[in-house]
Order: C-alpha cells, then structure tokens, then sequence
C-alpha cells in the first residue's frame, strides 16, 4: 500500500516535471506580421467605376511590397512602410464584369445592359454606383451581369495571382474576396480568408446568393467539411444600422439561439476595428466615461439612404463584447468572442496608412487634393470624414500562409489606426509583478497564461494579472498612455472601465477619478507639425484587476495611445493655404488595439453572486405588468426617484404629459449599465428626450435605437425591466431620497 | 492674312483664342485627322478600317479633363489614339481567329496559341553563354541586389534617461571609440533594449522597419569594425559597430545565370509581341471623325469646372 502510493507519487512528480518542461520548451517565439485584410482593385465593381480601371490584384501586392503604382487618377503612389502580408478582397458581388462591359468586345460588352454601364462622364460614376449597389441592397441582381462563368475565371486568376506574389518567409499573399451583404443599407460586409489556396472553392459565396450572415456561414462550414479552412473576418459594424451585434433576433427574424452563436463564433473569427469608413471600436454614446471614444467615428449608412438616422447600439463591437458576456451569463452562449483586425477598405488598389500621405480611397471621388479638401459629397459622404487605413498585426512564428492564418484563428492579432506600433498581452493568475521587466517576458507570458485572443483558464482564487506592452512605431509619434480596457456582466447589465495602467511622463493619476491627466500637445496646427519632445518610445506593465469578482463573466484588451498628431485634413490644409476644416478634429491620438482575453466563471463561482430577479421570478411571485393606463396613471406628469439595484444608483425621472423626460440627479460616480447615453451630463445640463407609453411599455430611445422599459407591480413595489437587459428587472421605485452623498467619505479616501 | 505691324510677341485678342487648350485641342484633332487621311486614303474594306467617332475622341478627353489635367495636347492625343487603335486591332485579330466565338472553337484556337507559342520559344534558339552574357552586361541594373549589414548596438533610452540620453549616448561612443566589436566594456553601456541587440544580415528596409529610415542611411554609412555613434533612430540613441556591411552589388554572372536565361526569353518575347503587332497594325487603317471640330465644339461646355471636378 505505502509503495504503491510512493509509487504513484513519484509517477505524478515525474509526470508534473514532464508536464511543466514540455510548457517551457513549447513557450512559441512569435513575431508581429504587418499586413492588410481589406483592399479592392479595378476588378471591384465599384472601384471600376471609380475610376480604377488599369489596376488588379498584382498591383495591389507589388505595393504592399514596396514599389510604386499608379493612383486611379494617374499619379504615382507608394507605400511608407511595406507590410508583410495582403489579402486581396475584390467584391465577389459583380466580380469583373464592370471591366468587362467596359471592354470592348468582350461578351457582357454586347449585352443591352452594357450600354447603361460605361462610364463616360465622371456623373456617371456615381449614378452607376447607386444603381448597381441597390441592386445588390435590394437583392434585385442584373441577371445578365451575375456570369458564374466570369465569376469563376475573375476567381480563378485572382487565386493564380495570389500563388504568384506568395513568398513564404517572405510575403504572403492570401486567398480572399468580400461577401458584401447590405440589406436596407446596413452594412453586414465580411471578408473571407482562406488557408490554403489549393483548396478553395470554384465560386465565392457571394451576397447575391444570400445576403443573411447565417448562411455564409452554413457555407463556410461545408467548406470545412470539405476539408478547406477558411474564416470570415466582418467590417464596418460602425455602418450596420446596429446589425452587427444584435442580443435578441437574427438577420432572418429568428430568436438568437445556442446554435446561431456557435456557427458565428465558429466561422467569425475577427472584426475590423478601424478603417477608412471610421473606427467601429466604441462610440462616445455607449462609453461617455471613455475619453479616447471620440475618435474617427462616422455617421452614415452605405447609399445614403434618406429619413434614415443610423442606430448606435449593436454597431461598435466593444458594447458586442460586453453584450457576449451578458449573453454567456444569462443565456450560455457567447457570440461575440471576435478578435480584432484593421484594414483600409480602399478601392484604389493602393491603400494610404499615414495621416501625412492620404490620397483619399474611392478613385476621382476623393483623390484630387482640391476636390477632397472641398468636402466633396460621395454618395452622402463628406469625404473629409473620411481618415488613413487601419493595419492588422499578427503574432505568428513565420510569414507563411498556414501560420498567419493560424494566428488569425487563434485571434492572436491587434490592430493599428496605421501606424506600426506594436502591442501585446498576455492574461494568467500567476505572473509576479514586474514581470514585463524580464528580458523573457513573452515566453514567461506563454508558459505562465494565454495570449491575446485567449481564455483565462479556471479562476485561481485570486485576480487576474496582465503583461502588457506597447512599442512606439519609429517613424510615428511617440506614445501617451497604454490601457487595460475591462468590461463585465451582473444581472443583464454590463459595464466597462478604462485603466491607465503605464503612462509616460511624470504624470500623477487624478486622486479622485484615478484617470491620467491628458499628455498635453506639441501640435502646431497653422504649420501641421509636431515633434516627439512628450510621450514614450516603450510602455510596459505588469497589471492585477483591483476589482475582480470570480462570479462575473469579464474580458480585458489592451489599448494604446499616441500623442496628438495632426490630421492629414490639417496637412493637407497646410499645403493649399486655407483654414483646417471644422468639421473634424485638427489632430488625432493614433493608437493599437489587442484582442480580448476573455475571464469565464465556473458554474460554481458563478453562483456566488446575487442577480435581481427576473420577469420570470417576477411574474411567478404574482407580479402584475402595468398596462398603458395603468402607466400613463403611475408616471405622466409625475417625477419618479428610481434606484438601479445592481449599482445601487439612485436618480429622478421627470415625465411630462408633452411626451418630454429629464432623468436626473445622476452621481457621475456611479456605475452606468449599457447603452443609456452620457445620463450625467444631460442630468446636469438638465437635457430631455423623449417617451411615450404604448403596448404596456415605455418607449424611448438612446443612439437612435429604440428602448422598452416594462414595470411591474409585487405587493406594493414597482419593478422596471428594461429591453436590453435579457430578462432582469433591475430598476425598482423608491421613495424620495432624503440624502444622495451617503458615500462620500468612502469615496473620498 | 496677318499683316506684318499685327504680329505681336503676344497674340492679339482676336487671336488669343488660338491659345486655348480646348481650341488647340480641336486643331490637332483636325490636324491629326487631315494627316490619316493623307496616309491611308479610304478603302473599301472596313474589316481593317478603324473609326474613331467623336464620341470615342470625347471620351478621351473627358477622362483627361476628369483628372484635372489640361485637355490633350497634339502629341499626347496621338498617343491616347494610338492605345485605342492597338486595342482594337487586337480585338478584331482576335475576333478574326474566332475567340469570341462557342466553345468548340474557341478550344482549338486556344490549343493553335499554345503551339503557336510553343513555336515562338522553340523559334528562340537557346541563347548561348556569351549572348547572355554581353546582354547581362548591358542590363546589370535589372539584377543588383541591395546591401546587407550585420551589426550590434548599445541603446540609450530617452524613456530611462529622459534628456541625458543623447549625452550619455555621446560619452559611451567616446569610451568605446575605435575598439573593436567584441570589446568586453561595451558590455557595461547601454540600457536593455525592446527587441534584438545584434541583427544580421539584414536589408535596408529591414533595418528601417524596425529603427526608422534615417537610422537605416546612417547605419549603412558607418565604418565597419569599431564601435561609432551616437546614431539616432525612431526609438531613440545608439552606439553601433558594424560586423559586416556588403553594399549593393550586381551578383557575378554565373551566381544569377538562370535568372539571366529567364530574363533575356522575357525581353526576346516582348521584342516579338512588338514585332507581331506592328505587322498586324500595318494592314489597318485608321479613320477619325470628320467634322470633329464641330462635334467636340458643340460639348463645349465641357470644362473642369462645368463638371465639378
């Protein structure tokens, strides 16, 4: 019996060694790869029509590469900093046959329809544009256009040029193209990439096929079955009309399901966080506590589409990841565990990185100096809203297709508003603090946690420590501040905090609002300058969660932040002698963005918190809802104090019969859960907006999405639901409060 | 016409017209047109007549004037001219062996250009060293490879050393001046530095990824073998010694001798596809519009401004 445990202890000690030495010797040496996931060329349909009719997809790579090309417009364009790897994403919607109608000769050339395509005044550009792109919003496809046998040849030789300009070791070209689903103008556009380019498919699966995600990726998983991998990375969340995320229904009007979020999560791998058309990371409505949101955001919808104010909510996918957590908790399933991705969405083959080099992205529509500083109207757009590409970086162990793609699948990647600043975390329980100062920290970072992208394996009884780490691109600005950007779920509600974790300078954090003051700015606005006198070359940090609860479902990413740069609209103004617009801000903090780690609790520590109750347990104590006169009774012409129970906020809403509410008394101190706007501030300036009662809820919107707030009444108390809060009733009606500082002393230490 | 005491430097105003682009314009067209006439007189067979219509010539100067670029001048028209007249001849070549035609024939034209192909490389007899060797000679550019530098550096961090790191990059240079790589007291200089402490073998570009471009120019102008510096990049201050520095060069010929092979079939190729279309575009002739003047004229409006570009 004693041998035989002897036995057993020296086989699990030698088994442990193994273990533990085969982690240590497997720590992968990876390096960040820069590349482009997003760029079109004259075989787009759109781009042909541009204005980019001499440019295809070798062109595209000759200048990831570093050699100059043409601009669609006839002047010579090159690259700063070459990358390390390009997919090219020609829409698969019309692939080729702009070209081809334009081509003499050819057989769509002779086709009727071929007349109403050639281009021969620049109005034309526009008008086709419209045209050809609602065929495609409207799911009304020129059928004579749609040529599986054009499709199948543009397709094949893309492919060929992509095995030609791959280099592995080198530069890797990807097989790739754009799924560019828009139903009602709602931007729902992926683009697919293939690992292996021997085995792709004879067609895409394009929009015209389907234009819902769904069955994309039903495809995708056929593909897969057939043995190809393949994922699909989406884009411009910040245009889809708050499709991109949505918590309750699908594209087909179906309830969100297990099944719904395994395939996204299966073949949606990544999101582009930033790129020619805006950021898509978060909006100041859904972060008016983060003061870096308001960067690069654009208010548009594809088309232009009129009486169409674009919503807010399920549009960014930072608020995509909070509600993935919401979800996990409240329904198990998560989504939205995408990792992030940049890219530049041009359609001039050639693609501008720099705020000191932008040559616009949309052929004669933006890439004239004059007529791009004019403000131009592109289909809606002011092209002066338009801003540099973003980058992707990946950490991988090689540049070679199978090992970036691989990268790309285990979301190991960040993203860049252009420059090639590098960023990194890694998540564990069990790194020492200072770790970021070893000279082995990465590989300290691999044996001891996960890398970006990853999941903080089971919770060890204390909180989570983060390496993280951030390097200056040497030819850009130099550095601000690097962030850990948390957000968490309890009871239906999410919240987020931004934590200034390394900073440069002598700067001390606010001793009440603990924030970072900001680094000031050495931009001289009349001259477009600045120079690198303020910020950082490196930050580093070695950072434990001070507010970790091991019963709430969390994700953390890294962030980081240059200095203040001036804006190429700045530059360019600089250049033509006239006043920098207003419309847009004279500088920008360029910044890199990593991949969640995500922190999911175990059955048992998650029943170790205390939710609200639901509209379930509500309605099985006997709780009655409130009709509209019933309502209409309890709140119009009356102000009704309200306490939050899962933040234990309290504040006031003043609801007038003209259909007008003021919330007020909000504590800025307090927490805010999802998607409420800046409630602080409109409470202070005494801003209203406004409601109305119908089908027994509250209607008001925020972001121009809508909201429903349901009330119920137990006993004597009123509880309040509110829509995207999956099912809790978290608000309750209080009595007036005699006193709202009661914190003050804690808050005040 | 012009009587000899109206001949000014400066054209008259009756005669100012003469020096707009678009009027100019219109001229050479007229001019250009009046030339084809001379030089291919009309013939009957329109197989091998190619006509412009104003249409095409307007076209033509609409995506000039798109680019807002003055409108064509006499040389640089003949030259948009000549592209579309290439274009078609090609078409039509192509049509006349049936491409645009079902798939049966198609498939046998195709087989008939790959022999046809086939001949034209088995036609190049296989070039002998010597020719390849005086045609390297007189294409060496076309092979140069950049240079490659091995080197060390010693970081001074302005993050750690704030405005001391310029000067306390300059004293360690002079410490360490004219001694060599391996010199033991370099090991006691410098701060940790985020990413390698020697890189080998690498490109300018490399070099410049990492460090910035004015660190790569400097660095590839340093003397190899002693420590020298201060030399600034992107991430701040360095003492360098370069190992190795091997500057661009042109590869001897035998080290690139396939790559010369591939290069010479190339340009012999591109000299017969030049070859084959002029013997093509020899039996066409090419007709522009007539009356060209008026047609463009009446498009007068025309203009960069009137189309907002």
């Amino acid at each position: 019996m004693k041998s035989r445990c002897l036995v057993r202890a020296t086989v699990s000690a030698v088994l442990l060694f193994l273990v533990a030495g085969v982690a240590a010797a497997q720590a992968p040496v990876r390096h960040p790869y820069y590349g482009e996931t997003h760029v079109h060329t004259g075989w787009s349909f759109d781009a042909y029509i541009f204005g980019n009719t001499k440019t295809g997809p070798a062109d595209a790579y000759k200048y990831a590469m570093g050699l100059p090309i043409t601009h669609p417009m006839g002047y010579q364009i090159k690259i700063e900093t070459p990358l390390d790897w390009m997919g090219v994403t020609d829409h698969s919607e019309y692939v080729g046959t702009i070209a081809l109608a334009n081509t003499p000769g050819s057989s769509i050339s002779k086709l009727p329809v071929a007349e109403s395509l050639k281009v021969r005044t620049p109005a034309d550009v526009q008008r086709i544009y419209l045209w050809l792109g609602y065929t495609m919003i409207d799911m009304k496809p020129v059928k004579s256009l749609v040529s599986p046998e054009v499709a199948g040849t543009v397709w094949k030789e893309n492919n060929d040029i992509a095995n030609q300009y791959n280099k592995p070791g080198k530069f890797t070209a990807f097989c790739s193209y754009e799924w560019t689903s828009t139903p009602n103008n709602r931007n729902m556009h992926r683009n697919i990439f293939f690992r292996d380019c021997a085995k792709v498919p004879e067609l895409p699966f394009s929009s015209l096929d389907s234009q819902d995600p769904s069955d994309l990726w039903n495809w995708m998983d056929a593909q897969r079955a057939k043995g190809s991998e393949l994922l699909a990375i989406s884009h411009n969340a910040n245009l889809s009309d708050g499709h991109m995320f949505p918590i309750d229904v699908t594209e087909k009007g179906n309830p969100i399901d297990a099944a719904w979020a395994a395939s996204r999560d299966r073949n949606e791998r990544l999101t582009e966080i930033k790129q020619i058309k805006g950021q898509s990371e978060t909006h100041p409505t859904l972060s008016p506590n983060d003061e870096f949101a308001n960067f690069e955001v654009l208010t548009y919808l594809l088309g232009d589409p009129e009486g169409h104010p674009p919503q807010v909510p399920g549009s960014y996918v930072r608020q995509g990841f909070k509600d993935g957590l919401t979800m996990m908790a409240a329904r198990g399933y998560n989504p939205y565990k995408t990792g992030v991705v940049g890219g530049s969405d041009s359609h001039d083959t050639g693609v501008p990185y720099r705020q000191s080099n932008f040559f616009g992205a949309h052929g004669i529509n933006d890439g004239n100096i004059k007529e791009r500083m004019s403000g131009h109207v592109f289909a809606g757009m002011d092209v002066r809203y338009e801003n540099p590409a973003g980058v992707t970086g990946i950490w991988a162990e090689e540049n070679t297709r199978a090992s970036l793609w691989d990268g790309m699948q285990r979301k190991e990647t960040f993203a860049t508003s252009g420059p090639h600043i590098q960023i990194r975390m890694f998540g564990g329980w069990n790194y020492a603090a200072g770790t970021e100062k070893l000279k082995d920290w990465a590989s300290i970072g691999y044996t001891k946690g996960v890398p970006m992208g990853a999941d903080l394996p089971a919770a060890a009884g204390k909180a989570p420590t983060f390496i993280v780490w951030a390097v200056k691109d040497p030819t850009s600005g130099n550095l601000d501040r690097l962030q850990i950007v948390k957000g968490w779920s309890k009871s239906g509600q999410s919240f987020e905090k931004i934590y200034d974790v390394a900073w440069s300078g002598a700067r001390k954090r606010d001793a009440f609002t603990h924030q970072v003051p900001p680094i000031g700015s050495t931009v001289n606005i009349a001259a477009a300058t600045y120079t690198n006198t303020i910020g950082s070359i490196e930050l580093k940090a070695t950072w434990t969660d001070p507010e970790f609860d091991p019963a709430l479902d969390a994700f953390y990413y890294a962030r980081v932040l240059e200095i203040p740069t001036p804006r190429w609209t700045t530059i360019q103004a600089k250049e033509l002698g006239i006043t920098p617009p207003e419309i847009v801000s004279p500088t920008v903090q360029e910044r890199a963005w990593g991949s969640p780690i995500w922190y999911t609790p175990s059955a048992g520590d998650r029943a170790a918190t205390k939710n609200s109750m639901t509209v379930a347990d509500l309605k099985a104590k006997g709780a009655v809802a409130l009709d509209d006169s019933a309502l209409t009774k309890l709140i119009v012409g009356h102000s009704t104090w309200l306490q939050n129970n899962v933040t234990n906020g309290k504040f006031v809403v003043a609801w007038a019969p003209n259909g007008l509410q003021l919330v007020g008394n909000v504590n800025p101190r307090d927490l805010q859960p999802s998607e409420v706007g800046d409630v602080a501030t409109a409470a202070y300036l005494g801003h209203s907006s406004s409601y109305s009662i119908k089908g027994g809820k509250i209607l008001t919107s925020v972001g121009n999405a809508p909201f429903e707030t349901a009330v119920y009444k137990l006993g004597n108390k009123y509880y309040a639901a509110r829509s995207n809060e999956f099912g809790y009733a978290n608000y309750e009606i209080i009595p007036v409060p005699s006193q709202l500082g009661e914190n003050m002393q804690f808050q005040l230490q | 016409m012009t009587e000899p005491h109206e001949a000014p430097v400066r054209p008259g105003p009756r005669w100012r017209f003469l020096h707009e682009p678009l009027v100019q314009f219109f001229l050479a067209g007229l001019a250009l047109f009046a030339g084809y006439r001379v030089l291919h007189p009309e013939s009957g067979n329109s197989r091998y007549r190619i006509e412009l219509t104003p249409d095409d010539l307007a076209q033509m100067t609409v995506s000039v004037l798109a680019q807002e670029r003055p409108a064509p001048d006499a040389k640089e028209m003949s030259s948009l001219i000549d592209q579309k007249v290439r274009e078609e001849v090609l078409y039509r070549e192509a049509v006349a062996m049936g491409f645009d035609q079902g798939d049966e024939i198609v498939k046998r034209r195709m087989a008939q250009k790959m022999e046809f192909l086939a001949e034209d490389l088995s036609d190049l007899k296989e070039p002998t060293q010597e020719e390849l060797r005086t045609w390297f000679n007189q294409h060496q550019d076309q092979f140069q490879v950049s240079g490659r530098i091995t080197f060390r550096h010693l970081y001074f961090s302005p993050d750690s050393r704030g405005k001391r790191a310029l000067p306390d990059a300059a004293a360690a240079a002079e410490r360490l001046a004219g001694k060599p790589a391996e010199w033991p007291g370099a090991a006691r200089e410098g701060d940790q530095f985020m990413f390698q402490d020697r890189y080998a073998d690498r490109s300018p570009e490399q070099v410049a990824a990492v460090f910035g471009g004015g660190f790569a120019r400097a660095l590839f102008l340093a003397t190899p073998g002693t420590w020298v510096g201060p030399v600034e990049s992107g991430l701040g201050y360095h003492v360098v010694v370069v190992e190795e520095l091997r500057p661009p060069s042109v590869p001897a010929f035998e080290e690139v001798l396939p790559d010369v092979r591939t290069a010479w079939i190339d340009a012999q190729r591109e000299a017969y596809k030049q070859k084959s279309y002029a013997g093509m575009r020899a039996k066409y002739q090419v007709v522009l519009p007539p009356g060209v003047s008026d047609s463009l004229a009446s498009g007068a409006g025309v203009t960069p401004r009137a189309l907002g570009f």
